[in-house]
């Protein structure tokens, strides 16, 4: 067995596996997949209301179009279909919530004439009222946007309130927060803003139904839970799980946008109208802007109380989250927000009181951080507003408070081994924390800021992992996952622990890939950074199961004890006798006796599972619970830029970031992850808004939605990690490719507020927000 | 309703091989016809719906269209299906037009200039075009071609709104003279996107300055706006304070004040009015300095 | 619609095909000669997922008519290196790990090698400003930039 001392694949930078299929065209993604000549296409007609009745829709011309197979509508897709929540329907059925919404398909031969007949479809609508801000929606006089909400089906850990339009009320309940305000000697107390923004993905969502004569239904879609659209899918449609296939090809990007199912059903509903021909949806990237889903905007109100020490006492904190039209997801996230409330501090009196509110706006879910992003705005500027008044330095205001190993946190949980000090440390000295460097121009102002952040996995309290091994003669084998490699690496870092748990070259291990339903092991989802610790687990046992039968079996062979025995390099050896034996066609056709005696031993199958089993309730009323989570990952960000002040433009000169991740599998990948996520959080700091008008984005393009570009990436991006083990993760591995993303947004506010003295509740800050405030902060001083 | 999947059906396209076909089909086809160049414009507003042509020219092969020849008496003359990135590239336009360089590097990106052309950009008749604001103050003339064959319109007189341009129905666009610009002249593009590359401009601004005997100041500016009006514009105002004042820091401050008076932007997606009036001031500014020192 | 006939030469061999006059050449590549590897991020010219080179400038392959490539010679990134051998950009975005979705990563591809084409030698600014009409979400793009300047060394030294 290998020890911490002697890891070959664990722990190194190990080239990805499906590199060279990517750098060369090979990679196959869900548009790349031949279909054949039975290929159908589908195009969606989508509402141009925010809220309205469906009276009426007549088809009639566009199946009168050549070439057009059928047309589905919302009778077509009475079911409801949901992952926490199910409140939608495939096809909108008797109303439209959104802009966008779907509200008829076309089937046809080529995408161009199912656009086409598209185009001739006729509705008639009701407008109804309708509402676009969550403080507004959570009036009780606002349009109900969910009349039926009390008979939803939703997760035993939500708390809907039916006759309003809240899909989720999250509360905490700690401590004596009355009191506490009395002792608390500086008290800061604020609102913020997030809008709702997208994940751009560079593909675009995709799906491709197909219904059979027999009632067999396949699907093939760009997504991160192969699993959970199968589930949902055939609970939409009323058929068992084993009737339903879903094949996920390689994944171009998903940030939690792909994370359940959001257009997928599109495909097979139309699919069921057209057995036996597989139906392609796929979305423009218009569409993909605000009709598969989009991150929740948040509208927080903050208040923060310390002790003139420094010592945090009191939290009070009320989250309307902008939901959208649909929560199935994103009720979830208002609950994980509600649980993170405190950001990672320890504060021993808090009040939360977390809203997931339903708007008319696009349906919004999960997007990398599941909602501790958008908190962490809030809370990271209510820290450095606290750290000014009381006098005290960021970086010490925070070291004081944050959460440390053994530490009571929000929930009553009690914190495990991490390293957070340690990161702050670490981003500290990175940025020259204290020392101020002077701007590179006169009319260009220089700031630092930092920030810290906190995340646990938000799942079901039973998320799941299988694993398989299967050998060929050779020796090397194939390795059966459910996890989706998106790009973050993870059909690497499987091969890499499968590798390193049974002892064979990295090379002799192949990822039984595309993951398909029917065929590969259970993953709960590929999401909440949970892959590398949860699947990585999966296979490390599958890896010893196999490696126990081997060395069982070659342990009888050679009449040894199978403690004396390992396997390196794919060949059995004994310490005790120095004997070898390869893995080559042992593995298939076991060993042979001496003395035609026979054989022992046949195919050898190694199986693996991982199932956290000790994940607690949080009590309704307090939000308090033993182990509402499995684990946390920490970090902290620093940012160091630049404001031009004749145009509000700011440069981005250095980024410093660090996480304790427990154990870098694959530091490469690692850092890969802490320079995607800082880039993808500064985009969002800077750029990026859905700017939707009476629930009508107008910005659904990459005209007018700007994302970080070449040019305006950082040129300095220091990353580092932290490795305090997690008890139950392979090697000690926890997740990061979240929390990468989390602190950006506030360490850029913050470096703002040290550069000018202007604070932003509300992002992004564009240059005109930064320049129009430059000029009012003139105009005070005037 | 959102843009189609991809360009729709029900078009021809049509490669003309001489001026006189491009003129007999616009004359035949009317609105239905469009002119292809570069396509970057074109296929975008067609993906839109916001044109539905049946008929697309293609005119980037008619002789010349693609030529860029310079001589020390016409000047420049530009085809209309030169690309952004034929232009930037080419020797006598880095060495003698600077500005006008500098407008096409400013075009989207380097995949987008391999095919858009300046004929294109002006045809299309934007506020936000990146080579009219360098025209305008290069004073360049568009020759344009119709039933009566050739005619010249002056840059000043080719933009009549968004997308309106001085071309009749059957006229087209067959190049761009820019005459030889004055001795000692020094010019500058700035460009403001919401990010740095790639963007449409929220302002820009296109500053010539050169020494004259005919100026009390010892020198002439002209400064042209983009994206701040209906049109790219020059700023007559702002011009006549650099012509008239000494130059220093308080000219170019007046100066950049009248370029900002002279602009009427609007609130739109992209930017608000009051942010594009300041930036239109800061940019004239910041164009005046970088041209002032270019010419000490 | 008109359907012309058109010859193209795509990573050196010569197609003949019938393309309908609203045909891109993005479509073309990937639907009628099955090159898959050119993706569709947008359609309208502004993520550069699409990019292939066309008569050795790189251009966004869905603002292209098939028709207007007709005579044209194209490369994709199946185009890029010979045999069994990696182009030196597609070996150093391997070897400085610049893949991650791998969706922006054959349009990204093709405009470094053409940056690479044009100038051996790119400094930092000239290598963004080549790649700003490559949009990539996961990488952060440090390690495309890295990968660019590793693939001019490794030129420098053959």
């Amino acid at each position: 067995m290998s020890d911490q001392q002697t890891l070959r694949y664990v722990g190194k930078s190990v080239p990805r596996l499906d590199a060279f299929d990517k750098v060369t065209g090979a990679a196959e993604y869900t548009d790349d997949v031949a279909f054949g000549p039975g290929l159908l296409y589908g195009r969606v007609l989508r509402s141009p209301y925010a809220h309205a009745l469906i009276k009426r829709i007549d088809a009639s011309k566009a199946l009168a179009v050549p070439g057009v197979k059928a047309v589905v509508t919302g009778k077509d897709t009475p079911g409801f279909i949901g992952l926490y929540l199910r409140d939608r329907h495939i096809f909108c059925t008797d109303r439209v919530r959104c802009v966008g919404d779907s509200v008829a398909g076309v089937i046809a031969a080529s995408e161009e004439i199912a656009e086409n007949a598209m185009r001739l479809i006729e509705v008639e609508y009701e407008p109804l009222p309708a509402v676009f801000d969550p403080l507004q929606a959570i009036k009780p006089d606002a349009p109900l946007i969910h009349p039926d909400l009390g008979s939803y089906h939703v997760a035993a850990f939500l708390l809907p309130k039916p006759g309003t339009n809240i899909s989720n009320h999250f509360k905490v309940r700690k401590g004596d927060i009355d009191g506490a305000w009395t002792k608390c000697e500086v008290i800061v107390d604020e609102w913020y803003r997030t809008p709702q923004i997208q994940h751009v993905p560079l593909e675009p969502h995709i799906a491709v139904g197909r219904w059979d004569r027999s009632g067999e239904v396949t699907m093939w879609s760009s997504t991160q839970a192969p699993f959970t659209q199968r589930n949902l899918i055939a609970q939409a449609f009323g058929l068992s799980q084993g009737r339903v296939r879903v094949i996920g090809n390689l994944v171009g990007g998903g940030f939690g946008c792909k994370a359940g199912v959001t257009m997928e059903g599109l495909s097979v509903a139309m699919a069921k109208l057209v057995p036996g021909h597989p139906v392609k949806v796929r979305f423009t990237r218009e569409e993909e802007f605000f009709c598969a889903s989009t991150r929740q905007g948040l509208v927080a109100h903050v208040k923060l109380g310390a002790t003139k020490d420094g010592k945090l006492l009191a939290l009070e904190v009320e989250y309307f989250w902008d939901g959208g039209c649909y929560t199935e997801y994103g009720t979830n996230i208002t609950r994980a927000a509600g649980y993170s409330s405190t950001g990672p501090y320890v504060v021993p009196n808090v009040k939360t009181d977390s809203y997931c509110v339903y708007t008319n706006n696009p349906s919004a879910g999960p997007m990398r951080g599941f909602g501790m992003p958008e908190i962490h705005w809030s809370i990271e500027q209510t820290i450095d507003r606290l750290a000014e008044r009381l006098e005290i330095d960021g970086v010490e205001l925070r070291r004081m408070n944050c959460v440390k190993t053994g530490d009571e946190i929000v929930t009553g949980m009690i914190m495990h081994p991490i390293g957070l000090t340690q990161c702050i440390d670490k981003v500290a000295e990175a940025i020259g924390w204290g020392k101020k460097a002077a701007p590179s121009a006169p009319h260009r102002k220089r700031g630092k800021g930092i920030a810290i952040m906190w995340k646990a996995p938000a799942m079901p309290h039973n998320p799941g992992s299988e694993a398989w091994l299967v050998f060929n003669d050779d020796g090397t084998l194939n390795l059966g996952v459910g996890g989706q490699e998106l790009g973050q690496g993870a059909f690497t870092i499987a091969a890499q622990i499968a590798a390193e748990q049974l002892g064979v070259p990295l090379d002799w291990v192949r990822l039984a890939r595309p993951i398909d339903t029917r065929y590969s092991p259970y993953e709960w989802q590929t999401v909440a950074s949970r892959t590398t610790w949860s699947m990585g687990n999966a296979i490390r046992a599958a890896a010893s199961d196999a490696r126990k039968q081997i060395l069982d079996l070659v342990a009888q062979f050679w009449d040894e004890s199978a403690d004396d025995l390992d396997i390196r390099d794919g060949e059995v050896i004994s310490h005790k006798s120095e004997r070898s034996l390869s893995l080559r066609d042992m593995v298939i056709g076991g060993l042979r006796l001496p003395g035609d005696q026979g054989f022992i031993g046949g195919p050898i199958m190694g199986r693996g599972k991982f199932m956290p089993t000790y994940v607690t309730d949080l009590d309704p009323e307090t939000g308090q619970g033993k182990r509402a989570v499995v684990h946390y990952t920490v970090g902290a960000e620093a940012v160091e830029l630049e404001v031009d002040t004749t145009t509000g433009q700011v440069e981005v000169v250095k980024v410093a970031a660090a996480f304790d991740v427990g154990k870098a599998v694959n530091p490469g990948l690692v850092v890969g992850q802490i320079e995607g996520g800082v880039v993808q959080g500064l985009s969002s700091a800077l750029f990026e808004q859905l700017q939707l008008e009476k629930g009508r984005p107008l910005n659904a393009s990459f005209v007018d939605y700007r994302i970080m570009s070449a040019m305006d990436a950082p040129k300095d991006i220091i990353s580092e990690y932290v490795e305090v083990g997690q008890d139950d993760g392979p090697w000690g591995a926890r997740g990061v490719g979240e929390h990468t993303m989390v602190p950006t947004a506030p360490a850029v506010a913050n470096a703002i507020y040290d550069a000018l003295g202007i604070r932003f509740n509300e992002m992004p800050l564009t240059a005109e927000k930064i320049y129009m405030a430059l000029q009012e902060q003139r105009g005070a001083e005037d | 309703m959102l843009p189609r999947p991809s360009l729709p059906p029900g078009f021809d396209y049509l490669r003309a091989a001489s001026p006189d076909e491009v003129v007999g089909l616009l004359q035949r086809h009317g609105d239905a016809a469009r002119l292809l160049s570069g396509g970057t414009d074109l296929f975008v507003k067609m993906r839109d719906g916001a044109v539905q042509p049946k008929v697309v020219v293609d005119v980037k092969h008619l002789p010349g269209m693609r030529d860029i020849a310079f001589d020390e008496g016409t000047g420049l003359t530009i085809g209309a299906a030169a690309t952004m990135n034929e232009l930037v590239r080419h020797p006598a336009v880095q060495a003698r037009y600077t500005v006008l360089a500098e407008g096409a590097r400013a075009v989207a990106t380097y995949q987008v200039r391999n095919r858009a052309t300046i004929g294109g950009n002006l045809c299309n008749c934007s506020p936000c075009a990146d080579t009219a604001p360098a025209l305008l103050v290069l004073r360049a003339r568009m020759l344009v071609y119709g039933p009566g064959g050739e005619r010249e319109v002056s840059a000043a007189e080719f933009f009549l709104g968004p997308g309106l341009s001085a071309l009749r129905a059957d006229e087209f666009l067959m190049s761009i003279r820019v005459p030889v610009p004055p001795n000692g002249s020094r010019g500058k593009y700035l460009k403001l996107g919401r990010n740095r590359g790639g963007d449409l401009a929220i302002a820009s601004v296109a500053v010539l300055g050169f020494p004259s005997e005919d100026a009390p100041s010892g020198y002439l500016f002209r400064i042209a706006l983009g994206s701040v009006a209906p049109t790219p514009i020059r700023t007559p105002l702002a011009e006549e304070v650099l012509a008239e004042r000494a130059l220093g820091a308080d000219a170019f401050a007046a100066a950049a004040e009248e370029s900002m008076k002279a602009a009427t932007p609007i609130d739109d997606v992209r930017a608000t009015a009051a942010y594009r009036r300041a930036m239109v001031r800061n940019l004239t500014l910041q164009g005046l300095q970088e041209v002032w020192a270019a010419l000490q | 619609m008109a359907v012309h006939s058109i010859t193209v030469k795509v990573n050196g061999a010569e197609e003949r095909v019938r393309v309908p006059s609203n045909m891109t050449l993005l479509r073309l590549l990937r639907e009628e000669l099955g090159l898959t590897g050119t993706k569709n991020g947008c359609s309208a010219g502004e993520c550069g997922a699409c990019t292939v080179m066309l008569n050795g400038q790189p251009v966004n392959s869905c603002m292209v008519l098939a028709v207007e490539a007709d005579g044209a010679e194209v490369t994709t990134v199946e185009g890029l290196g010979s045999g069994d051998e990696l182009d030196v950009i597609q070996q150093a975005f391997v070897e400085v790990g610049a893949v991650q979705c791998g969706f922006c990563t054959p349009g990204m591809l093709i405009s470094a090698r053409a940056l690479l084409n044009r100038n051996p030698n790119p400094g930092e600014d000239e290598i963004r400003e080549a790649l700003v009409g490559n949009l990539c979400r996961c990488t952060g793009y440090k390690p495309i930039i890295a990968a660019v300047q590793r693939a001019a060394k490794m030129m420098r030294k053959r």
